[in-house]
Order: structure tokens, then C-alpha cells, then sequence
């Protein structure tokens, strides 16, 4: 299902506040260019950090004079380095995610462009990609000028490609050796599990956020009566007499399932979002996301 | 309580008893499914494995839907087993039901909306309903007389139909014939005497349940063996009742003043509490007079009204008040116009009959012609005779040759023999001297011996020819006995024609007893046989006196046999004989019948299409029959009858109730039938109530609940 005739991933109102935002890493990674970051390298800002001791072949000209004219020995000036962040946004764009209205992979790419472009606006290098063979031809953006070339790219972002999410990260990590923060935005619904997938990107010693989308009809199914459930995914087949205890049963295993997400997550200082397709994108990202210190 | 089941065989059961199973292993069959796509199934397979570890007993446990269905053939179930309520008293496979449709029936007992007749159709509809199919039963009911309105049959359709055509009536009350109805299957006869050891019984017995629906306003049987039948009394209506009865009404003119007529009524309290109301009396529907009344409980009481008419008239006496039994609140009478009786006298001379005739009031109500026996021969007795123009024709000591065609009284002679006989028998007179009085008077009438042919002496001699004893003989007049003097023995004082008589002070010096045809009543016993008798003959009446008043000695004078003229009760005899025997007693008032009662009237012979009305109602043609008489049958309602001709009133009759046990509603709690006492035990009273509607429309209700159920899943 496109999703082109659907809302716009971005809409105006939400650009200019977005533009406001930065993101926020718990961590302090090194980043590859010269940005607005504070990194752990020492380099040439304008922030002071430290002295130590002046070795044959150092610059001269980090040289403290001050310092040798009064105790007549040599120490070098250490100034703390800004550097670029490294913002990847995975989306699974797996077929379940083609599901509810809005769809759940609409939303996830609301959300990945959103917290795209507060990264391309504060200068950190940024990249949007879907899990599987999508996200080999993802760019790397920089500058809210990038903002039409990451929009394009979701726009070609369609549901079908029924990549595991473990599968999805392994080949996400292999591409890309740097850290930074990354936001996996996916319904977790994979089975074989999602535990793999986060691993391997605590692993690589991410800041990982994940949010979990889900639509209204997945945790409440309107659904009654005898049934034949059908996974859009692999054609899987489960037959049901879809009765008030069974409703019962499967709502006692969405919060079962949330839970052990969460638990999950807190114990690998992974920042668990849970967000419902029906909730607007303006919402989650001005309000939800900012109270949870994925933004500021 | 105990369930009556509708299925006797045990495959039936276990074909019932696994509709529940079926239903629940249908349950566990695949259904086709609708197919829904679901993003994952991961998380509703989780479910699933979760409910598969129990699922058995959760889909049973949880599925109102297999609740519903498993609650609804259950139901279905007892539907058919037809559960009821019944009694738990002892009961035949064969049941005979007495249903009383008296008048007494029609009562409304006080709190009630329903009267005893219809609560006990109910009833028996309700016995009915809870008969099974191996039962049978039959319904009689009986008033005055018994109807078996349906003969047993097990078909309950046809019981109903029965009984629903079953209608109340104004008759009274007699069980006898009913139960006799009912007993033929319960008790056969035998073919012989018990004692004949060839004796065969003619049928087996079949012994039978017999319900008696009554108010118990009958009279104790006795005659009657209640043998296997097992009787059960259900009483209907309760002992307080309320009912003010009016039990006589007649009316009579005042022989002094002809235009003045007499109304006298009774009225009985046959409640428990004292009454105070007035009596209406109406005459041709116009209101004529009123009478308070006041009653105490179970007294009564007599008014009369005086009244000026000279013509016929209607009349009604009306009770203003209202008690549990209506008709017996009104009371009907009628008024016949004056007129006078004409009596024609054949005698050679009897003294103390013509100043009997010939007083003050009988010449009020009479016009007497008095002839000598030679009149006989004349043209103008014959045709007189032929005719009929007399009320009443007496002969003294003589005889015609044929009978007139009117009423006769014979005076020390016997009627002439009819034809058939006068040519069949022999011709056995006596000598004369054996049977001088009749010698004496054939020779004054001078008739011959033909005259009195059959007036031979049955028992005069013993060698009498055979023919005497043959049956035709015995259908003429006859003397029982050769003349000597008698002695009275017994008098008929219920015949109106005995009224206010007093005869054993009588001296008669030679009489002879008579015998009469078939139908003969004995108004007068003596030691000589009967010495007075009437019999009908083609609707009129022949009235034969044993003994002379005036007999003539050997020389022909004039002796008086009898004392009877010097006694006070001759002027009364020779009133009745006017009043009852040439029609007199008409003029003083109306007869009244019982409803149901055939009703005989003699008519003019000039009447050829008479119409009988009730009044208020609709007139009917009826056809006379020979001689004039008219048969009525017509007459179940209460009320004023006329009989009619051309705008002209010909008679005129009243039906009343004027039965007391009718009227005496309260209920009796014990009957007794052939010297066994059967009390009334309502407690007793099988009742079944049927529950089988009920659990079908419950049934209807879950399914319809569970269709409701379904639904909402599937939509």
C-alpha cells in the first residue's frame, strides 16, 4: 500500500518547530566532521579543557606562553573539539507495518523525518534508512537543504520487504561502523524475537531509542466471532472462535509483550517509546518525544 | 406433582438424550472460518497456545452461544415431555362425566364471574386436557332427563367439541337416567339369572371413574347400584348463597264477579340473609301493581293481587332483586277469557243430578240440556254427537251406540264397546236375571242387546268362553264384579276431580265394579272393585260411575240407591266433573308446565293452522293432530305462551320453574347414590396444568437471544 496518498510526512507547521529542537544523546560520541557537538576529541574550539606537559613535536602554537613566562616551563593550551552526531532512524518497513490508518510504517516515517531534519538542522549527520535492502541506497544528509533528498527517499520507502529485524540491524551495523544515536522505529512484531536486534546495536554501543508503533486495532481488535487470522507477513494461518475470553487472553498477551519490551529495554539503558498510529505526529514529537528527552 | 411423559419407550429417550451430545461435538467440527488478515499472528498465537491448554473445557465453559443453544433443546425437551401437575388420587383408564345442566347451574355464586354450569365445563375441560392417550372417557349430562352427549372415545378433540355444545337448560333436576347412562359399560347385565349355572355374562366389566359435576340439587337415589363405578362428587358453587324464588303464580276469577281475577304467588327465601324487596306484576307488559315483601332467610311468604279483566291476559310477577339465580325471579300466568261450559244429560230421570247441575254457581259456569234416552235415536243427538258440540255428555243408566266425540261420564252404565271389538267378540251376555241392572237399562234405552254387546260380566260366570280374557276384550269397558252392596275402600284424592271430596260416609245399596281399557285410573276403590274410573279415549276422556244414583225397582218406580245426593260432597263431585271434565277449570286460569315439558291443547276442530308464541318471541307454525290436540314441545323458556289462529287467541298456557330444589342453590356438600354417601372433596379435584407452551415460548426466547448473540460476534 503507498502511503504517497496519505498526510504529508512533514507538514509546514511542524517544520518551523521542528527547526527549534535539537537531539539529544545521552552519550558523547565522536563524530567525523566539525559540528556542533561537543566530542570527546580535543581540538580547537573555543572551550577550554585542559594542560599537560609540551613533548618534542607538538604545534607551537598551542603552546601557553603565559603560562612558560611565569614558571618557565613549556605546557600545551587543550581546547575541547565540537564535532558532528550521528543520527540514524531505522524503519521497519516490514508488511505488518502496512497496517491501521494511518498505516504504522506511515507513521514511523513521519517520525524518522521528523527527528531527521531536527538532526539536518543542527548540523549532525543523519540518516534515514529502512531495514533491508531499502536501506543500502539511503543517504547521508546533512543541513535542512537535505531535507527534499531525505523526503524523496521515505517517499520510495514501501512495506513488503519482510526482512527480520535482527537480519535488518546486522546489515544496517555492517554498513555503518560508526556510534551515535539510533532510533529503531518498528512494531517489534518479528518471530524470531527482537531481543537479537536490540543487542547488537547496544552492542555497538549505540544510543538506542526504540519506538514501538502500534495502531488501536492491534492492541483492542475488533474482531468477533469464528475466524481464520491470516499473517500478511509470511501467510501464516491461526484459526480462532474469537469470544470474550479469547479477546481477554490476547489483550492479557499485549501487555505481556509490552512489558517484557520494557523490560528489556531498561535493563540495556534503552529508551522505550511506545506510540499509537492514531496520535498525531505533532504530538508525539513536540510533546511525547520532548518529555521523554529524545528532544529538546 | 408427577411429569407425565409423552414417550413410553426408552429408544426415545436415548434418541433425546444425545441431541445434547450432537450438538456439542458439532461444536468441535471445523466451521468455515472468515478469513482475516492480521498484520502478525505472533501475538494471537501466544493466545491461542494459551487457550489450547485448556480449550476444551474453556469453549464450554465460556461460549454462551453453545449455553443458548444446549439451554434451548433442553427446554424443547420438557416441551415435549408435555410436563403437568396432577393429582395424586387413584384413576381409571375410563372416565364417565355427569354434567347437571338444570336450572340450578345458572347460578353466579357471589365473587364469582362465572356460572356453576361454565365452571364446571372448565373443569371438565381441564380433566380433559389432562387425559392421555390411553384414557377414555364419555359426557353425559342430564337435567330432567339424560343426554349422552358424547359415548367414550379416547379422541380429547372430540371430547372438547362434545362438551362446548353442551347448553344450560331451565329443566330440573333428576340424576337416575344419567346414571344408568353410565352405568351400561361399568356394570353388563347378566344374560340370566345369577343362580342359572348355564348363565353367561354378557360382557366383561369395565370398571370406570364417574365424576359427577353437580350443585347436588337432586333427589336421593336409591334405586340404583353404583357397582363399579367409582364415583366422585365435585361440588360446584358454595353454601352462602342469595336467591329469592317465586315458586307458585296462578291466577282465578272470582266466580261472583266474573271481570274479577285473583293473582296469588308464593315466594320463598332460599338464602342465608333476610330480603327485603317489592313484587311487580304486569299485566300484558304494563305495569298493573307492586308488593313490598320482606323474607327472612329460608321462610316464605304468599301475596295476591285483585285485578279487572274480562279478557285473556298475560301476566308476569317480577322480583326487584337481584340474587345469585335469575329465573326463578319472574313467574308467568295466564288468563283465559270467561266462557261457559254447555253439558248435555241423557237420563230418564234423575232428580238429585239435576238440582246438582242446575245450583247457583255450576248455572254460572254451565248450560245444561237434559234428555230422556229416546234422544239417543234422533238425528239430533247423532249430529250433536258427530260433532262434538258438547263439552261434556252424561249418560244416566243408558248407553249410546256410538261414543260421541267429546268427553263422557256414565252413571250405572258402561260405554259402548268400539266397533272392532262389537264384531270380534262373541256375544256372551248373561240371562237378564243375572244381570238385571243392565237389562233395566238396555230395556229403557231401548237399545236392544246390540247396545251393550260388550257389556258382558268378566267374572260373572266362570265358564265364560275364552274370548273374555283376550286382549281385545280388555280394551272396552267391562263390570268387574255382579251387583251387591259396596263398600268404599280408597279414594284418588290428588285427581282434581277428588278435590275436597269426603265419601266414606256413603251408603250405596248395589253397585258394580268396572274395569277399563288400558289407561285406566281408579278414582274410587271399593270392596267390589273399582267403583269409579276414567280413561282417555282419542283425546277426550270417559269417566264411568259403578252404581246408580236413581235405579227403578221391578214395577219401575224410582228408588234412590245411594245416599251420595244428601251428602255435601254431590254439588262439590258435580263441580269438579264441570270444571276438570267438560273444561270448566280452563276458565279459571292458565295451566303452567315446567321448561322442557310437552304440552298437550285440545283445540276448536274449526282450527286448522294454529301458531304457538312465546310472548317476546317468535311465532311457530304447529300442526294439530286428530280430534284437535295439539302437542307442544317448544317450550324451554319461561313465559307466556299463546296459542294462536288467525289473530284469534285459541289457548293460552304459562311455563314457570317453580321447582324449590331447583331454586335451592346452596350447594350440597354430600350426595348419596344407591345408599352410598359420596362427599364432595374439591381439595381433591386433579388439576393438570400444562407447561409445555410455556417452555416452548421460553425455548423461542433463548433462541432468539442466542440469533442476537451471534449476530454481534459475526457483524
Amino acid at each position: 500500500m503507498s502511503n504517497r496518498q496519505e498526510a504529508p510526512l512533514l507538514p509546514p507547521s511542524l517544520l518551523g518547530r521542528l527547526e527549534r529542537m535539537e537531539l539529544v544523546s545521552r552519550k558523547v560520541f565522536r563524530g567525523r566532521m566539525k559540528g556542533e557537538r561537543k566530542s570527546k576529541r580535543k581540538g580547537q574550539s573555543v572551550e577550554f579543557h585542559d594542560f599537560r606537559n609540551y613533548v618534542p613535536g607538538d604545534d607551537l602554537r598551542l603552546i601557553d606562553w603565559n603560562l612558560y613566562a611565569r614558571l618557565d616551563q613549556l605546557f600545551l593550551k587543550l581546547f575541547q573539539e565540537e564535532e558532528d552526531l550521528h543520527f540514524y532512524a531505522l524503519i521497519d518497513a516490514s508488511e505488518s507495518m502496512n497496517f491501521g490508518t494511518p498505516t504504522k510504517l506511515h507513521v514511523a516515517k513521519q517520525l524518522a523525518a521528523a527527528l531527521g531534519y531536527v538532526g539536518m538542522c543542527r548540523a549532525d549527520r543523519v540518516s534515514v534508512q529502512a531495514l533491508g535492502p531499502m536501506g543500502r541506497r539511503a543517504p547521508v544528509l546533512r543541513g535542512r537543504a537535505s531535507l527534499w533528498k531525505m523526503l524523496d527517499y521515505l517517499d520510495d520507502v514501501e512495506s513488503g520487504h519482510n526482512v527480520s529485524l535482527l537480519e535488518g540491524v546486522r546489515d544496517f551495523s555492517i554498513r555503518n561502523s560508526g556510534t551515535g544515536v539510533a532510533v529503531l522505529i518498528s512494531d517489534l512484531m518479528d518471530k524470531e524475537g527482537y531481543e537479537s536486534a536490540l543487542r547488537m546495536l547496544v552492542g555497538r554501543r549505540m544510543d538506542v531509542f526504540v519506538m514501538h508503533v502500534l495502531s488501536p486495532e492491534e492492541i483492542d481488535p475488533p474482531l468477533r466471532g469464528d475466524r481464520r487470522l491470516i499473517d500478511v507477513e509470511d501467510g501464516d494461518s491461526s484459526e480462532i472462535t474469537l469470544n470474550n475470553h479469547a479477546l481477554q487472553k490476547y489483550k492479557e498477551t499485549v501487555t505481556s509483550f509490552i512489558s517484557g519490551i520494557k523490560n528489556f529495554c531498561s535493563k540495556r539503558s534503552i529508551t522505550y517509546l511506545p506510540v499509537q498510529t492514531e496520535t498525531p505526529v505533532e504530538t508525539i514529537v513536540t510533546k511525547y518525544l520532548r518529555q521523554r528527552g529524545v528532544v529538546r | 406433582m408427577n411429569v407425565i411423559p409423552a414417550f413410553y419407550n426408552p429408544v426415545a429417550w436415548l434418541v433425546l438424550g444425545l441431541i445434547p451430545v450432537g450438538i456439542i461435538l458439532l461444536y468441535f467440527l471445523k466451521l468455515k472460518r472468515e478469513p482475516v488478515e492480521v498484520p502478525s499472528t505472533y501475538l494471537w498465537s501466544k493466545t491461542i497456545e494459551d487457550l489450547h491448554v485448556n480449550s476444551l473445557l474453556q469453549r464450554l465453559r465460556r461460549s454462551l452461544l453453545l449455553f443458548l443453544q444446549l439451554m434451548a433443546v433442553f427446554i424443547a425437551l420438557i416441551a415435549l415431555l408435555r410436563p403437568g401437575f396432577l393429582g395424586d388420587s387413584k384413576r381409571q383408564k375410563r372416565t364417565v362425566f355427569l354434567l347437571d345442566n338444570a336450572a340450578s347451574m345458572q347460578t353466579v355464586d357471589r365473587g364469582k364471574t362465572e356460572s356453576r354450569f361454565e365452571a364446571a365445563k372448565r373443569l371438565i375441560l381441564e380433566r380433559i386436557e389432562a387425559m392421555s392417550d390411553e384414557d377414555t372417557a364419555m359426557l353425559v349430562t342430564f337435567s330432567d332427563r339424560p343426554e349422552t352427549v358424547q359415548a367414550f372415545t379416547s379422541d380429547r378433540s372430540r371430547l372438547r367439541d362434545s362438551l362446548e355444545s353442551v347448553g344450560i337448560t331451565n329443566h330440573s333436576t333428576d340424576i337416575l337416567g344419567a346414571l344408568k347412562a353410565a352405568d351400561g359399560l361399568a356394570n353388563p347385565r347378566r344374560s340370566s339369572e345369577i343362580a342359572d349355572v348355564n348363565d353367561v355374562q354378557v360382557a366383561d366389566a369395565k370398571p370406570a371413574d364417574l365424576l359427577i359435576f353437580s350443585d347436588g340439587g337432586f333427589q336421593t337415589v336409591t334405586e340404583f347400584n353404583l357397582g363399579n363405578l367409582n364415583p366422585e362428587y365435585i361440588a360446584m358453587g358454595s353454601e352462602d348463597v342469595q336467591n329469592l324464588a317465586i315458586t307458585a303464580f296462578s291466577t282465578e276469577r272470582n266466580g261472583e264477579r266474573p271481570t274479577e281475577v285473583q293473582a296469588f304467588a308464593t315466594i320463598e327465601n332460599f338464602g342465608t340473609r333476610e330480603v327485603t324487596t317489592t313484587a311487580t306484576l304486569k299485566m300484558n307488559g304494563q305495569f298493573l301493581d307492586a308488593e313490598a315483601i320482606e323474607i327472612p332467610a329460608g321462610e316464605q311468604t304468599g301475596i295476591s293481587f285483585v285485578i279487572d279483566s274480562q279478557d285473556a291476559a298475560s301476566l308476569s310477577l317480577t322480583l326487584d332483586h337481584e340474587d345469585d339465580l335469575a329465573i326463578d325471579n319472574v313467574a308467568y300466568a295466564g288468563l283465559s277469557p270467561m266462557r261457559n261450559v254447555s253439558i248435555l244429560v241423557i237420563t230418564p230421570g234423575n232428580t238429585p243430578l239435576k238440582v246438582g247441575l242446575e245450583t247457583e254457581n255450576t248455572s254460572k259456569i254451565c248450560t245444561t240440556s237434559f234428555f230422556l234416552p229416546s234422544y239417543l235415536n234422533s238425528d239430533e243427538y247423532k249430529k250433536r254427537a258427530a260433532e262434538g258440540l258438547d263439552d261434556l255428555i252424561i249418560y244416566d243408566t243408558c248407553s249410546p251406540e256410538q261414543m260421541p266425540r267429546t268427553n263422557t261420564f256414565f252413571i250405572g252404565s258402561l260405554p259402548p264397546a268400539n266397533p272392532v271389538t262389537k264384531t270380534s267378540t262373541p256375544d256372551s251376555t248373561g240371562s237378564p236375571d243375572a244381570n238385571p241392572e243392565t237389562a233395566n237399562a238396555t230395556d229403557d234405552t231401548g237399545n236392544g242387546p246390540d247396545a251393550n254387546g260388550a257389556t258382558e260380566i268378566a267374572n260373572d260366570t266362570e265358564t265364560a268362553p275364552t274370548g273374555d280374557a283376550t286382549p281385545v276384550a280388555e280394551q272396552n269397558w267391562r263390570w268387574a264384579s255382579p251387583p251387591s252392596p259396596v263398600n268404599l275402600i280408597d279414594i284418588e284424592r290428588t285427581h282434581p276431580l277428588m278435590r275436597y271430596l269426603e265419601l266414606f260416609s256413603l251408603l250405596i245399596f248395589s253397585g258394580r265394579g268396572v274395569e277399563g281399557p288400558p289407561g285406566t285410573i281408579e278414582l274410587v276403590g271399593a270392596d267390589v272393585g273399582s267403583i269409579l274410573s276414567i280413561a282417555p279415549r282419542d283425546g277426550f276422556q270417559d269417566m264411568v260411575l259403578g252404581f246408580e244414583i236413581i235405579s227403578r225397582n221391578e214395577d219401575g218406580d224410582a228408588e234412590t240407591n245411594t245416599n251420595w245426593y244428601a251428602e255435601r260432597s254431590w254439588p262439590v263431585f258435580l263441580l269438579n266433573v264441570m270444571r276438570y271434565l267438560a273444561g270448566a277449570a280452563d276458565t279459571t286460569g292458565a295451566p303452567s308446565y315446567r321448561p322442557g315439558e310437552t304440552v298437550r291443547v285440545r283445540l276448536e276442530n274449526a282450527i286448522t293452522s294454529p301458531q304457538v308464541t312465546r310472548i317476546g318471541g317468535t311465532p311457530v307454525d304447529v300442526s294439530p293432530g286428530p280430534g284437535g290436540s295439539l302437542e307442544i314441545i317448544e317450550t324451554e323458556v319461561p313465559g307466556n305462551y299463546r296459542v294462536e289462529s288467525k289473530d284469534k287467541l285459541a289457548d293460552l298456557f304459562a311455563i314457570n320453574l317453580f321447582d324449590p330444589r331447583e331454586s335451592s342453590i346452596a350447594v350440597v356438600k354430600e350426595i348419596e347414590l344407591g345408599y352410598q354417601a359420596v362427599t364432595s372433596d374439591e381439595s381433591s379435584v386433579e388439576k393438570r396444568q400444562e407447561f409445555w407452551r410455556w417452555a416452548l415460548i421460553a425455548m423461542l426466547g433463548l433462541i432468539a437471544a442466542e440469533w442476537y448473540v451471534y449476530s454481534r460476534r459475526v457483524a
